[in-house]
């Protein structure tokens, strides 16, 4: 049986639902239903089931209506239409009561911008939960304590949110959503407001996390990436609408429609690639400045095996290895004598030239354009990805 | 543009307001006593703590609660010191009575108020009109419905106080709450808060300082409408000032303000102190705290210990009422202190003078010797006569009419043409003479186009002063006893229609069972008089500089034998 079952649920905001809803149902866009009823279609007959245990990741973009759907789970917003299940109760029926005690027991929210209480330390807020519903306080202490020592935070236990940083702040999010050890976790796109390297890293913590207690997670983003790095399955939505829900793997072959493939960076037949679109970043080394220690070091901090060396102009001289690299640094010499050529190409270059050249480099092909200035690098992946775009289109 | 007639509004109010007076006097009575009990036992309370205690303790709390600052503790001590030594201590403990009063109530209607307009939509729309409208009506105001309610006193000020300062304090609650983020609450609810728990765990604690500064809002607001509630008899330092304006005194006025202003300084620190950002609690060390409340304990303590040693004053308890005029302020200071001198215990209430006679009529005031008949307070009288007692003139050949500088040429008010801009200066809107004043206007055909202008009798006295020493024309509403026609060479203007009045005296009255409640004291009442030099004599010594209290002793200590006369 499902943990979690969505029947047809509906939310409209603003003052004439019912006009709002007939025209949803005439497939009339949001801006029009807006403009026509001042209401504002949140989310639209929505139905989907969560298995237990699993990560279920819903997507779209800002005004997709997906914080909206995750706000009706534990009904801090009041659906329109539609049922909802819990383990087989249907809690869109229940009184407030009722209510307090499945937000107290089985569910708990973690959010984009933390919602940790400034007045209070992180102990204090870790303990929260437990202490509205009364539980004593030794007890709740040692739990708390508990949850924040696996998110190895114990030592600060007595700090207030000001005094750390955004990723300590989730992670306290967290530790405090888990202490009532739910069975749900509702994420709001709480990784959005950290910095890529932190929020990477959480992601993996969440991951671990949920190896150890194999709890229901219900995670909302916008990122394509995070969903496909977290998600068991994933649900796409589109002004208050699911497009699709399905594995990672199944959303990239089989995009059902128009929107899931844009969404996706799916390309159609007509675009023809060029060397453009498909680069990457380049990670550089000024030799006319940087010694070998300075290049080696850079490699060590991008994890790669190798930079393209340019001089002062930024113009284009070579690629560096990280052997040339620890060559130069033993013999004692400049790195301008290590740097190894490299194959070029154009900005407009196409994709299928650009095969061949690729195959046969050792190293990352650079992307100049007229002043040999380095624009970008291709490297094999991104070839590849765009080459298994047009397949699957042949194949549809 | 239809002729339409006039909506009566004014007499629905005063229905209304006849209504709940007559409906609701009981509860009234109650609150009234009450209210007045707690005050009197607050302000006894300020007054017993020794004042060099008092002074010394809240320097020291001021030390321990500022950081090595030392302004304001420095502050405190020299401002308490200057107003001690102005001699305004027990007129400071009673203002302070008030503020807390005032302030405490408007807490305690105040954050449940707001609590409600923050949660519920519907409360809002109805509240927020109604503070609109408190708080924009001007404070006199309410001191009109405050006297039909509660009469004079302490009580009515701090109502009308709580209307006025309310507002501030239901708003910035209602702020505080609304301004707590959105994902705070959510997260609070997501965990399955009650409304309550909500409430107390996560609303209050994050609006507090929005709270606070409401709460320091309301406190101003409190303390700027004491100055307005003493013209309805709440004692302390407002009195000071409203009586200095009366007499234009600019001296006393000064002082009496600046003991408002260095208490209001001193409260706004304190309640500033209380303010902390949320996350970064103070790490105040304990034992500040201890010896905050030690300092406290100690300054109660002195209190209690001063009032089992100091001795109570026996003297029967009476109470005249006067209004701030320079004659009234004469007879009514010698009386009291001839009747101080006889072992009474007596208060002077100085009042507005249509308020005098209604606190007489309704009890609230025993007596007052300055009620000037047959003509100046003739529609007063007529109002009042059967719920007081008159017993007769306390003063003969007194006298009310158009005074003007005798350099003048002018010497009837029919031959009044376009002298002095056509205007004649008044004194106080609520006196008698104003209303005998308006009458002359309109009963001399020659002073159509004449208008009347208002102020208070120290304005009137001033404006002459200048006027006289310019060599200008004025015209002034005058009346005699008063000391200006031994300052000033003055004449009064014949009256051929006897609008102002003839020869009047001035007359005690009293409530109505003063007989029955104090035989002994309505016969000192019945007997007292002196005459028109005797009062001018002490007016002048008071316009001199003296204290009014020292010329009443003065000329008690000349004239024993007058003074004995009044209590055989």
């Amino acid at each position: 049986m499902a943990k979690v079952e969505i029947k047809h649920l509906t939310k409209i905001f603003g003052k004439r639902p019912k006009a709002a809803l007939k025209m949803v149902k005439q497939n009339k866009s949001k801006d029009e239903i807006v403009e026509k009823t001042g209401s504002t279609v949140g989310v639209y007959d929505i139905s989907m089931s969560i298995d237990e245990g699993e990560i279920f990741v819903i997507m779209g973009l800002s005004g997709s209506g997906k914080s909206t759907l995750i706000r009706l789970l534990n009904r801090l917003i009041e659906p329109t239409e539609g049922q909802l299940f819990i383990d087989g109760q249907e809690i869109t029926k229940f009184n407030k009561k009722q209510m307090l005690d499945i937000r107290r027991q089985k569910m708990s929210m973690v959010f984009q911008n933390f919602g940790l209480f400034p007045h209070r330390t992180l102990l204090e807020n870790t303990e929260y939960g437990l202490e509205i519903q009364g539980v004593e306080k030794e007890e709740r202490r040692k739990r708390a304590e508990q949850a924040l020592d696996n998110a190895k935070l114990l030592s600060y236990k007595d700090q207030y949110p000001s005094q750390l940083s955004g990723g300590m702040q989730q992670r306290v999010g967290l530790a405090r959503a888990l202490t009532n050890d739910p069975d749900i976790l509702l994420m709001d796109e709480a990784f959005s407001a950290l910095d890529p390297l932190v929020r990477g890293e959480m992601q993996d913590e969440l991951l671990e996390l949920q190896a150890n207690v194999q709890k229901t997670i219900i995670f909302i983003t916008h990122d394509l990436n995070e969903a496909l790095h977290i998600g068991d399955h994933i649900a796409i939505m589109k002004d208050g609408q699911l497009q699709q829900i399905g594995t990672g793997e199944e959303i990239l072959t089989n995009p059902a429609n128009d929107y899931v493939k844009t969404f996706i960076g799916g390309v159609d037949r007509s675009k023809v690639l060029t060397a453009e679109s498909i680069m990457i970043p380049s990670l550089t080394t000024n030799v006319d400045v940087d010694g070998p220690t300075v290049a080696l070091r850079k490699m060590a901090d991008e994890e790669v095996s190798g930079l393209v060396a340019v001089n002062r102009k930024r113009e284009l001289l070579g690629y560096l290895s990280s052997d040339e690299a620890v060559k130069a640094r033993r013999n004692q010499k400049p790195l301008t004598q290590a740097v190894s050529t490299m194959p070029t190409v154009a900005l407009d270059t196409l994709v299928a030239d650009i095969m061949p050249i690729i195959y046969d480099s050792q190293t990352p092909v650079a992307v100049v354009d007229a002043n040999k200035r380095v624009r970008g690098v291709i490297i094999r992946g991104s070839v590849l990805e765009a080459l298994a775009d047009t397949e699957g289109e042949e194949n549809a | 543009m239809p002729n339409l007639p006039k909506i009566p509004l004014e007499s629905w109010i005063s229905n209304i307001v006849s209504w709940l007076t007559t409906h609701l006097s009981g509860l009234f009575d109650l609150m009234q006593k009450g209210g007045q009990s707690i005050m009197d036992a607050l302000t006894n309370g300020l007054t017993a703590i020794p004042m060099p205690l008092m002074i010394a303790g809240l320097t020291f709390i001021a030390i321990l609660t500022t950081h090595k600052k030392y302004g304001f503790p420095i502050f405190t001590f020299i401002g308490l010191a200057l107003i001690a030594n102005q001699n305004l201590w027990s007129d400071l403990m009673s203002t302070v009575t008030l503020v807390i009063m005032a302030s405490v109530i408007s807490l305690v209607i105040g954050i449940p108020l707001g609590i409600l307009t923050a949660k519920s939509p519907k409360t809002a729309a109805v509240v927020k009109p109604i503070l609109d409208f408190m708080q924009t009506m001007p404070g006199f105001v309410y001191l009109i419905p405050a006297v039909a309610f509660f009469g004079i006193g302490v009580v009515p000020g701090v109502f009308a106080s709580i209307i006025f300062a309310l507002p501030p304090m239901v708003r910035m609650t209602d702020l505080g709450i609304r301004q707590v983020p959105i994902d705070l609450v959510e997260a609070a609810d997501s965990f399955g808060s009650t409304t309550w728990q909500k409430l107390i765990k996560l609303e209050l604690p994050n609006a507090r300082n929005t709270i606070l500064a409401g709460a320091n809002q309301t406190i101003m607001l409190a303390l700027s409408m004491v100055v307005t509630a003493s013209m309805i008899g709440a004692p302390g330092l407002g009195r000071g000032v409203l009586s200095a304006v009366q007499r234009a005194d600019v001296g006393s006025g000064f002082v009496n303000g600046l003991g408002l202003v260095i208490l209001a300084i001193i409260i706004d620190r304190f309640t500033q102190k209380l303010n902390t950002k949320p996350g970064q609690k103070a790490t105040r060390k304990p034992w500040r705290r201890w010896a905050i409340l030690a300092t406290v304990l100690v300054m109660i303590g002195g209190g209690v210990v001063n009032a089992m040693t100091s001795e109570k004053t026996t003297g029967q308890k009476v109470t005249l009422g006067y209004v701030a005029w320079d004659s009234e302020v004469a007879s009514t200071t010698v009386l009291a202190q001839s009747l101080r001198q006889h072992g009474y215990d007596v208060t002077m209430t100085p009042l507005d003078n249509a308020v005098l006679w209604q606190s007489l009529s309704n009890g609230q005031v025993d007596a007052s010797v300055s009620a000037w008949l047959p003509y100046t307070h003739k529609a007063l009288y007529a109002k009042y006569k059967n719920d007081i007692s008159l017993l007769g003139p306390n003063l003969h050949g007194a006298k009310t009419g158009f005074v003007v500088p005798d350099y003048m040429k002018v010497n009837s008010i029919a031959d009044l043409k376009d002298e002095a801009n056509k205007t004649v200066t008044g004194i106080e809107p609520g006196a008698g003479e104003m209303t005998t004043a308006k009458q002359t206007l309109e009963a001399y055909p020659n002073l159509s186009g004449w208008n009347l202008s208002s102020s208070s009798s120290g304005a009137m006295t001033t404006a002459l002063d200048k006027a006289y020493k310019s060599k200008k024309d004025i015209i002034v509403t005058g009346w005699s006893p008063h000391w200006m026609f031994s300052k000033y060479k003055l004449k009064y203007l014949e009256d051929p229609k006897g609008t102002m009045g003839k020869n009047e005296t001035i007359n005690t009255i009293t409530r109505k069972n003063l007989k029955q409640d104090n035989p002994k004291f309505e016969k000192v009442m019945d007997k007292f008089n002196w005459t028109k030099d005797d009062m001018e004599s002490v007016m002048f010594d008071i316009q001199k500089g003296q204290s009014p209290e020292q010329a009443a002793n003065k000329w008690l200590k000349a004239h024993a034998k007058l003074a004995d006369s009044w209590y055989k």
